[in-house]
């Protein structure tokens, strides 16, 4: 492993040699030097990522699909202090959940209409913008695309799809190591993106209690390589695996569909729960542990959540400003599925 | 009408055996062998000659195959190599009377690596709704098994000569498990923490492919026809729709409109400019009862 020198902790360490005298190595100082050596030698991606994205989160209320979406994330973006000029000729790609959707079941994946808001944002300043979706319980992607209803918003607009599940996929290191896993297979199409965008559905998740920006990312593999559904990572943990995957991911940032949620037994087959929310911020793991607030759940008790935290990004509150509405204005508690596993999420 | 998509087809097919997913991709395992078959399966058997030996040059030393060039595991799609390999052989015995089929040793290595390889068996214990300690094939080594990797390995021996071989046999008894209460498949998982979930047209269709001449399997069959009656109403892409008609005709159904729905289907993917994938699939179901996976695993 190549020894990689982090300047931001270089200045930290200086400023505390100064802050006890100039020249003068206490053992304090050691101690920080040491330990800066240590995150770099090891983990320096996963704090690069920490110390350097905004965390704040924006909340909108009173959402509708027939609403003013497109100025909802224009704003919601602009208010997480996302750079829109940044964007401009660069590959953003747009990742819905299309998990296994079901013309009868709006509740079950991203909106189209939200899908398409966001890409008119991304167009308007100058983004080349693909939507992207590897589906993990249907090998017909395009099946999946005609039920959720994305394939006629996408034809209508001729924004491109790029299938993940059978994308050309080369390994990439696992920057998480979290799982046992030591690589993990990419599309191209998302190793290319400058940006990602989660579009989430939230909902509730009968094993690991909540699914929202991050566990979505399980789509960014390709079923041709995971299988459908994405089995290889269950045996390594889906905890683990979705911090290794959001770790390993170029730049993402998450916009929520919480219009229309899904509570009980998620996330296939549990009930719509309306929500009028879209949630926005350019930390996933915060935007998540603030979707998981107003689910009612504490997000410590969300495994993945409690991995990422610290690594990927924060989940108290007093390290995620908020924007917008507060969420503890928002606070609708999403019925839980009565297992054991899941019990812990109560009270 | 429905000559011209399908002449259009096996043209593109015959010019780019050796194809891909998506236009542009990596030529891959799958795609190539569905279309030799839907060449080998409609008279163009020589022109299917550059895919089988492709195939046969990505075999492992195992006799599996991954899925492309860049990926030699995992190796879900031997089952489909098997299949084209078997099909050529059926469909020119006159050609390899003297010699032999150039494609039965790799074949047999093949079906020595499906023999050998299964999906891992969990304890049952309570959340899931089918029988966990059943074995077939799984997507990815090592992992659990599946409907579509299961009904390709079976389709895969039956073709072979193994159709009564207890891995086989307990393919059948897993497919069967698997089935929805009502009829139809998914992708694996009909009851979980006691939730019923909902059916595919494209994982039912191959089931019921693999399913055929299995007389146990007859109420099954029934049930699951019975869902892709009323499934293939609704609209379906050219791979589910193909996949469903071929399924159908391994049990003697064919819906009154299918070939205008299959050729509507196949000339809108060809105005999209679809890849080769989703056309060799259509080319098959256009055979009906002698689509070459099915008439392979009858013989």
């Amino acid at each position: 492993m190549t020894m990689t020198t982090n300047p931001q902790t270089d200045e930290r360490t200086d400023a505390r040699a100064e802050a006890s005298g100039r020249g003068k190595l206490d053992r304090r100082a050691m101690l920080a030097a040491t330990g800066a050596t240590v995150l770099a030698m090891l983990g320096y991606p996963l704090v690069r990522r920490l110390w350097q994205t905004p965390r704040p989160v924006f909340l909108a209320r009173d959402q509708r699909y027939d609403g003013p979406l497109v100025e909802t994330i224009r704003d919601g973006l602009a208010a997480v202090e996302f750079d829109s000029a940044w964007v401009r000729g660069r590959r953003v790609l747009l990742k819905p959940n299309l998990v296994e959707p079901c013309r009868d079941c709006p509740h079950l994946t991203t909106h189209p209409s939200l899908v398409l808001a966001a890409a008119e944002v991304f167009r308007g300043w100058g983004a080349d913008v693909v939507v992207g979706e590897g589906p993990g319980h249907v090998r017909d992607t395009q099946m999946a695309l005609i039920e959720s209803g994305l394939e006629e918003a996408l034809r209508g607009e001729k924004l491109p799809f790029a299938d993940l599940n059978y994308d050309d996929a080369p390994a990439v290191p696992n920057r998480g190591r979290t799982s046992k896993l030591a690589e993990l297979f990419f599309p191209r199409s998302v190793l290319e993106a400058n940006l990602i965008v989660s579009m989430p559905k939230l909902k509730t998740h009968h094993w690991v209690g909540m699914t929202a920006s991050m566990k979505n990312l399980y789509g960014t593999l390709p079923g041709l390589v995971y299988g459908w559904p994405k089995n290889v990572l269950h045996y390594a943990g889906i905890p683990q695996t979705v911090v290794d995957i959001n770790a390993s991911l170029p730049r993402t940032i998450a916009i929520v569909d919480a219009i229309l949620c899904m509570e009980g037994d998620g996330p296939i087959m549990g009930t719509p729960k309306p929500l009028g929310l879209v949630a926005i911020g350019l930390c996933p793991t915060a935007v998540d542990a603030t979707c998981s607030r107003i689910m009612g759940i504490d997000p410590g008790r969300i495994e993945y959540l409690g991995l990422a935290a610290g690594k990927l990004g924060p989940i108290a509150t007093r390290d995620i400003p908020q924007r917008g509405e507060p969420w503890e204005d928002l606070v609708d508690p999403f019925a839980i599925v009565d297992v054991p596993h899941l019990r812990h999420l109560r009270g | 009408m429905t000559t011209s998509w399908l002449e259009e087809t096996l043209d593109r097919l015959g010019r780019r055996p050796v194809c891909g997913y998506y236009a542009g991709g990596p030529a891959a395992v799958e795609p190539t062998a569905l279309a030799a078959m839907a060449l080998v399966g409609h008279g163009r058997v020589h022109a299917a000659d550059a895919a089988l030996e492709w195939l046969v040059n990505l075999q492992s030393d195992r006799g599996s195959l991954g899925i492309d060039k860049q990926h030699w595991t995992p190796c879900w799609p031997t089952g489909w190599a098997v299949l084209a390999w078997q099909a050529a052989t059926a469909l020119r015995p006159h050609a390899d009377a003297q010699s032999g089929s150039p494609w039965s040793e790799p074949a047999a290595r093949a079906v020595a690596w499906l023999l050998a390889t299964k999906g891992t068996a969990e304890r049952n214990n309570g959340i899931m709704g089918h029988d966990t300690t059943l074995q077939a094939w799984p997507w990815v080594e090592g992992t659990h098994s599946w409907v579509e990797p299961s009904a390709i390995g079976l389709l895969a021996l039956k073709s072979s000569g193994h159709a009564q071989h207890p891995r086989s046999r307990e393919a059948v008894r897993l497919l069967m498990d698997r089935m929805l209460p009502s009829g139809g498949w998914n992708q694996g998982n009909k009851i979980v923490m006691g939730r019923v979930l909902r059916p595919q047209v494209q994982p039912t269709g191959l089931a019921l492919a693999a399913l055929a001449g299995e007389a146990e399997a007859a109420d099954h069959v029934r049930r699951s026809l019975g869902y892709l009656d009323r499934a293939v109403l609704a609209p379906l892409s050219p791979a589910s729709l193909s996949y469903a008609l071929v399924g159908m005709a391994a049990h003697g159904r064919s819906p009154a409109d299918a070939g205008q729905r299959l050729a509507a289907a196949a000339a809108d993917a060809l105005g999209h400019d679809a890849p080769p994938y989703p056309l060799a699939l259509a080319a098959l179901a256009a055979l009906g009862a002698d689509c070459p996976y099915l008439r392979a695993a009858k013989a």
